[in-house]
């Protein structure tokens, strides 16, 4: 808390074609690993989304890795405490790149139904300390959000979006 | 003489897997992009600081893995040259004496096992 | 047994304010003044009569600050509440934590929130507060932290030694099941001494109640202890309609029956899962969440929400129950039956399970006063102690149905009366199915502010991991003064140290999963 975030230097790669990068990034938009951050009452439906019925397998993110070395997907499901801000920093320091982020739920997008005056202990917002890529609404949101974040994820990694948007029914 | 000729295929067996083992970091190193930041070289310890060092002595408890290594290793060790030469005895008492060999191996594990050695103790008043 | 007190303590300590009060106003049946003399003198009367301590906190009327000790007895309920005066500016009080082992971390947390000092506490250090932190957070006023006690706030670093380590069971953790850190110091594989360490997860319920009227701070409970969100809302609901002496249609109270007890089926789901895949088997995982969603879709229709729900209101309900919801639970409880009898089969006859769970993490009927622990935890160790049937709130007094116990309070002990609470759940919820009466859902004239009148009252729940109370404070306004939350996964979570000492790491974990604690709801 106070050290105003993270800190990370990038190198691109040393050899880069665009053809591999499309290549590339196909397959890590296919096999996003994320890391088991679940902080609070959003976990659960993390949980429940890696189960059997909203199967998160089918989109490759099956293995959830507890450890940052193995994984490149963050999603911070729950409220993000300033006790557990410089955790958060050094885990997402230790995830190799690319990584990307998802704040999920609303406690992590902007501190959730926390927020009041005179507040003294969450932080508003996960994107304070780490870039985020994608952001999913909900106290908590449903497991099927998290797919629809996850599919936003994968458009922004590859530039096309793999399945179609579902349509609205009422 | 004509062994050697195996050796060579040996020789190739392992050029092969050290690069199929290291062509893929080759790769990696070249194509990914790397990010460092403040703590990225830290030990991982579940998201804080790790307190001291790891390299302190040996906790006497992990005795019982040396034990399983004695027992079990030994026993291998022996059968290495017999299962070289196998094929090439004719007599069935060969069979019978390399059996009671290992029988005799086997006794003192079978011992220690029933002395309880192999097992953890399930609590430690301290 | 009210009256056998009331004469005992007066006999033994003379020159004590003690009153009787009405239990169905107040939820207590003493009230005790104390003053700085007589306060430990009373406590050791109440431990040598074998009563526990349930709850210790700290109100703050700005003239003074009080604290207030709830004691309780598991053989007989005889609440007794003691209060004792402290001044503003430099409060001291003496600690009991020499005679009840749990107050040790109840002091740490009124000693970082409100300021007191704890005379003879062996560690006064910040229990859930962050570095950093310059005031005291539940004062009514702006009290900054002087800074002679700043140094206390960082002050957990264990030294370093040659045969012994310390190792982070961090708050990233899979089986931790929240954000919970525990410090362990290993001999090797063997667990020499387990400290946690909370706070990471402080969500400031409390400060956030006195911040809002009573109707705005509905959603908080759920979000306390999510797997159990009905249960949670329902101690907030019943206590505030005791203080204000709303009347809640019987209808109402059989829904909440039911919709508490298909809950109470979820959140043991929730632990049939995470129990065995914190020892390695992650198969039940997934039985486990398919019926929770059986459940989870039956509730959805009624509540609105998945996980954290805010159905119950002050004299009633938001949303009446219809046909569907009852053909549905009628299916539900035909279907879970025979998963009960293929859990059975799956986890309970396992060789590997049996063989990892029995014998470990044993805990003794006679540490448990010390500790306050309640729920299945007392229940594991033969303790038939269950507020549904000891104090009978929504519509528990009229259904009939037995109290699971345990025989050594080994793991394995807890386990089965989880199992068993899920079928006798099952019961309740078939016997209330069928009494329902038919008749309005909510309590008529309630008014949108709610002013309930002058005074306190403190009420307590059965939740999942045991007895949850609230404790409220009002002063006629529509916003509470004070509500303090005891919660059952605190004083459950103290007893991991002595039980984790001098076992191995892998039986420390076993245990630690065995008390299916929810850390939002410690921290609040």
């Amino acid at each position: 808390m106070g050290k105003g975030g993270f800190h990370l230097e990038t190198q691109d790669p040393i050899i880069r074609l665009a053809i591999a990068d499309k290549f590339l990034n196909l397959a890590r938009a296919n096999s996003l690993w994320p890391m088991t951050f679940g902080l609070a009452c959003c976990a659960l439906e993390m949980m429940a989304a890696s189960m059997a019925r909203f199967d998160i397998a089918r989109f490759g993110a099956e293995v959830f890795r507890p450890s940052p070395r193995q994984a490149d997907l963050m999603i911070v499901a729950g409220t993000v405490t300033k006790k557990m801000a410089p955790t958060l920093i050094t885990l997402y320091e230790q995830m190799p790149s690319p990584k990307w982020v998802l704040a999920f739920g609303s406690c992590a997008i902007s501190g959730g139904p926390f927020v009041f005056e005179g507040q003294y202990n969450i932080l508003e917002g996960v994107d304070k300390i780490v870039p985020v890529d994608v952001y999913i609404p909900g106290c908590p949101p449903r497991p099927e959000g998290l797919l629809e974040g996850l599919m936003k994820l994968e458009e922004k990694i590859t530039g096309t979006r793999r399945f179609p948007t579902p349509e609205q029914k009422w | 003489m004509n062994s050697l000729i195996d050796f060579l295929y040996v020789f190739v067996f392992i050029i092969v897997a050290a690069l199929f083992a290291i062509t893929p970091i080759i790769i990696s190193y070249f194509i990914a992009p790397k990010t460092k930041g403040a703590k990225t070289f830290d030990t991982y310890e579940c998201g804080i600081e790790p307190f001291g060092g790891a390299w302190i002595r040996y906790s006497i408890h992990y005795y019982i893995y040396a034990l399983i290594f004695i027992a079990f290793d030994v026993d291998v060790l022996y059968l290495f040259p017999v299962a070289l030469s196998y094929t090439k005895g004719a007599n069935a008492y060969e069979f019978y004496s390399l059996l009671i060999f290992v029988l005799i191996l086997v006794l003192a594990i079978i011992y220690a096992w029933g002395k309880g050695v192999f097992t953890w103790k399930r609590k430690i008043l301290s | 047994m009210v009256k056998a007190i009331f004469e005992d303590i007066r006999k033994k300590l003379n020159n004590i304010d003690v009153k009787e009060i009405a239990y169905a106003e107040r939820g207590y049946h003493l009230a005790i003044e104390a003053n700085l003399t007589d306060i430990v003198a009373i406590v050791e009367f109440f431990n040598s009569k074998g009563f526990y301590l349930a709850d210790l906190c700290c109100v703050d009327y700005v003239e003074y600050l009080e604290l207030v000790y709830f004691f309780n007895n598991h053989q007989k309920l005889c609440r007794v509440k003691t209060t004792l005066k402290l001044t503003p500016e430099k409060p001291v009080a003496p600690t009991i934590s020499h005679i009840y082992t749990m107050a040790h971390w109840y002091e740490r947390e009124i000693h970082e929130f409100f300021g007191v000092y704890f005379d003879g506490h062996p560690n006064l250090t910040y229990f859930f507060l962050h570095d950093g932190i310059d005031h005291y957070p539940l004062r009514k006023q702006q009290i900054p932290v002087p800074p002679e006690d700043k140094k206390l706030l960082n002050s957990f670093k264990p030294e370093e030694e040659e045969d012994y380590f310390s190792i982070n069971l961090g708050p990233q953790h899979p089986s931790t099941h929240g954000v919970l850190r525990v410090v362990l110091r290993m001999d090797g594989e063997y667990v020499l001494s387990a400290e946690p360490v909370m706070g990471y997860l402080h969500r400031m319920h409390e400060k956030m109640a006195e911040n809002r009227p009573y109707l705005q701070f509905l959603p908080n409970p759920a979000r306390m202890d999510y797997p159990a969100a009905l249960l949670f809302n329902l101690a907030h609901v019943t206590t505030i309609e005791k203080l204000c002496s709303i009347e809640v249609p019987p209808r109402a109270q059989y829904i909440r029956t039911i919709t508490c007890e298909l809950n109470r089926i979820a959140s043991h789901l929730l632990y049939l899962g995470s129990f065995p895949a914190d020892l390695g088997g992650l198969t039940p995982f997934l039985y486990a969440f398919d019926d929770r969603e059986q459940i989870l879709d039956i509730l959805e229709r009624i509540t609105g929400s998945r996980l954290t729900y805010c159905y119950f209101r002050f004299g009633g309900l938001y949303n009446d129950i219809d046909d569907t919801f009852i053909d549905g639970t009628k299916q539900f409880i035909k279907r879970m039956r025979e998963r009960l009898g293929m859990y059975e089969k799956l986890i309970t006859k396992n060789v590997i399970f049996i063989n990892r769970v029995t014998g470990t993490g044993i805990l003794k009927q006679s540490e448990i006063p010390l500790y306050g622990c309640s729920g299945p935890v007392i229940r594991g160790s033969g303790i038939p102690f269950d507020m549904r049937k000891v104090e009978p709130y929504a519509a528990y007094a009229d259904i009939d149905f037995e109290i699971p116990t345990g025989h050594t309070g080994d793991n394995m002990d807890r386990y089965m009366v989880r199992m068993r609470e899920m079928e006798i759940s099952l019961g309740i919820i078939e016997e209330a199915v069928k009494k329902l009466p038919s008749g309005p859902y909510n309590a008529e004239k309630v008014p949108k502010k709610l002013k309930p009148p002058k005074g306190d009252i403190y009420h307590v729940v059965e939740s999942t991991r045991g007895e949850t109370g609230v404790y409220v404070v009002s002063d006629e306004s529509d916003i509470p003064y004070r509500m303090r939350w005891r919660v059952p996964s605190f004083s459950n979570l103290m007893t991991f140290p002595a039980l984790a000492k001098g076992t191995l790491l892998a039986d420390a974990i076993a245990t630690l999963g065995n008390y299916d604690i929810v850390v939002p709801e410690i921290d609040r």
